[in-house]
């Protein structure tokens, strides 16, 4: 209606308005060319303003370089944090993830277990569904193992028998790897005849786990708030760049420009302060993961793990300047929404 | 095509800028619109271009009852009137050109369109040569011409003037009522607060004259066409 409405009065004042015989054939024309395709006309001039106004808000980020750097870089870092923290909690996560998937379940059977009953209970663990792979380890091998690697030969000897039980090491099947499919599989297991008990470690993979829960609680909290400010920050922008067009705003009020119009340049503008602040917090994130990644590998060598610190990669980096844009475009609304009411053409005339 | 009636429009409870207003402006009527500073005139034109509202009364252009319009409304009232300033109110960051193509840009013309209509405007303000300019290059009454081809450049059933001669010599403002002039010829209705009293008299059309905010002369049906000399 707020479309069709406003052509309705256009045509009913040009009809009124039209005496003299050229206007009238202007109007007529003007109307003939409207009743061909008023759509699309109007959708066709509709975009290509779109697109003007876009060329003119980023142009003029150009020409202001400093500045509009100076704005980009505030908005980078205010993105880049939150997004390192995220990336170093991922690769964290990624971490324990690879070791939840060496959790091996020591089953060890009672003493008087002989070898034979050993080896069915192994093929027993061996069919379930959960169990990738069963290892029995001999009660022989394993004292012979043992007295090889601790160095206890001496005292060893003193023994009258073999202190050590027939064990099953056993692998889960990929699925059965989260803490609940491993409990469940503890609980099979120690149910069996022979087993005389179970270990598993995953106490400390839960500490972990319920570290990382925190810290990504933290890390999210904190993107919240950078976010914020993010939004802040262009709305103080934003709220200048209207300042100085505020002949320009009176103007096109005056000639009759829509609400919409009028904001159109400003939220393009703080898109492109969004795009410029994406681009910088990725530049910033490319160069600290550089810097870092050296010394990281070699701290993770020493530990014997395959621990890397993850980049965005493109899918996150996309993802990144499209958040980055819509920010700046809410932080350019709020400012518009606050600012741009203020000025009417009231005050032109005078007294 | 404007009409008032019984408009009063008080600003505080002690400011009373419009008192029970009535007059009715028929199209292709070219008026003048006087009376000390401070009289309402202003305030009168503010009401025709909906930046005020009328504290009590009708107003009433085109046939649209402007008291009722919703606020988004609006902005499509006052593409249908055309405004020229005393100071011009053009931008300085944008050529003659652009300046002129502000109203239809807004209205969201074809750049086609707009090119064509544009130069006619400026054209019949005898400009066309200096489209390229910055409006800063261009003397007093060459700017205010940018101005007013700039309020006719969408064909607007209404125009108003605030002070259009304001700072220009005579034979300038001579100038500038004959462009008026022609513009009522085809069909514009045309309000011009001035005070300019030689150029009123030497012109002989309808007078609306305020005085603290009462209409004293021109108003009602009674001095329809009348005073109007044409």
């Amino acid at each position: 209606m707020a479309v069709w409405l406003p052509v309705a009065v256009l045509r009913q004042w040009e009809v009124s308005v039209g005496t003299d015989s050229r206007q009238k054939q202007e109007a007529r024309r003007g109307a003939d060319h409207r009743a061909k395709s008023p759509l699309k006309a109007q959708a066709r001039s509709y975009v290509d303003h779109h697109h003007k106004v876009a060329r003119d808000s980023a142009q003029r980020l150009w020409k202001t370089p400093i500045a509009s750097l100076m704005t980009w870089t505030v908005m980078g870092v205010a993105l880049a944090l939150p997004l390192a923290l995220l990336l170093l909690l991922n690769s964290l996560q990624g971490v324990s993830a690879g070791w939840e998937s060496s959790a091996r379940i020591t089953a060890y059977l009672a003493m008087d277990i002989p070898m034979e009953q050993a080896r069915e209970a192994a093929e027993e663990v061996a069919i379930d569904g959960r169990v990738l792979s069963v290892q029995l380890v001999d009660r022989d091998q394993a004292l012979a193992e043992f007295r090889a690697s601790s160095g206890l030969d001496d005292a060893l000897d003193f023994l009258d028998e073999n202190p050590l039980p027939h064990t099953l090491l056993i692998t889960p099947e990929d699925s059965a790897r989260s803490a609940e499919g491993v409990r469940a599989l503890v609980a099979f297991v120690e149910g069996m005849d022979g087993v005389a008990q179970v270990q598993v470690d995953l106490g400390w993979l839960q500490r972990l786990n319920a570290m990382t829960d925190i810290l990504a609680r933290a890390v999210w909290a904190l993107a919240l708030l950078l976010g914020a400010a993010v939004i802040l920050v262009i709305g103080n922008t934003v709220r200048l760049a209207i300042e100085n067009r505020r002949d320009e705003i009176l103007v096109a009020k005056l000639v009759g420009g829509t609400d919409a119009f009028v904001r159109r340049p400003f939220l393009y503008t703080g898109t492109w302060f969004g795009l410029g602040g994406g681009v910088v917090a990725w530049l910033l994130i490319q160069m600290s993961l550089w810097w870092l990644n050296g010394p990281i590998e070699r701290l993770a060598g020493l530990y014997g793990s395959e621990f890397a610190l993850q980049g965005p990669g493109i899918d996150g980096a996309l993802a990144l300047i499209l958040i980055a844009m819509l920010l700046g475009w809410l932080g350019a609304w709020l400012a518009v929404k606050r600012h741009l009411d203020d000025i009417e053409p009231g005050d032109i005339a005078g007294g | 095509m404007i009409e008032f009636r019984q408009v009063t429009k008080r600003y505080d409870s002690d400011h009373t800028a419009l008192r029970q207003v009535n007059f009715h402006l028929d199209r292709g009527e070219l008026a003048f619109l006087t009376g000390h500073s401070g009289a309402g005139k202003s305030t009168l034109l503010k009401l025709i271009m909906v930046m005020e509202r009328p504290t009590a009364g009708e107003v009433v252009v085109g046939g649209q009852q402007l008291n009722s319009l919703p606020k988004r409304q609006i902005p499509y009232i006052r593409r249908h009137i055309g405004v020229v300033f005393q100071n011009h109110q053009l931008l300085f960051d944008r050529s003659v050109y652009d300046n002129v193509a502000m109203p239809l840009e807004v209205m969201g013309a074809s750049p086609n369109d707009i090119g064509r209509r544009v130069r006619a405007a400026l054209d019949k303000v005898g400009l066309l040569s200096k489209e390229k300019m910055n409006p800063l290059q261009l003397s007093g009454g060459e700017q205010q011409r940018v101005g007013i081809a700039r309020a006719v450049v969408n064909k607007p059933p209404v125009l108003l003037a605030d002070e259009p001669t304001g700072n220009l010599d005579p034979a300038l403002s001579a100038d500038i009522m004959q462009l008026f002039t022609e513009f009522s010829q085809v069909g514009v209705t045309v309000l011009i607060a001035t005070h300019d009293i030689a150029l009123i008299n030497e012109m002989g059309r309808r007078q609306l004259i305020l005085d603290h905010g009462r209409l004293v002369t021109g108003g009602g049906a009674a001095a329809m066409g009348g005073v109007s000399g044409y």
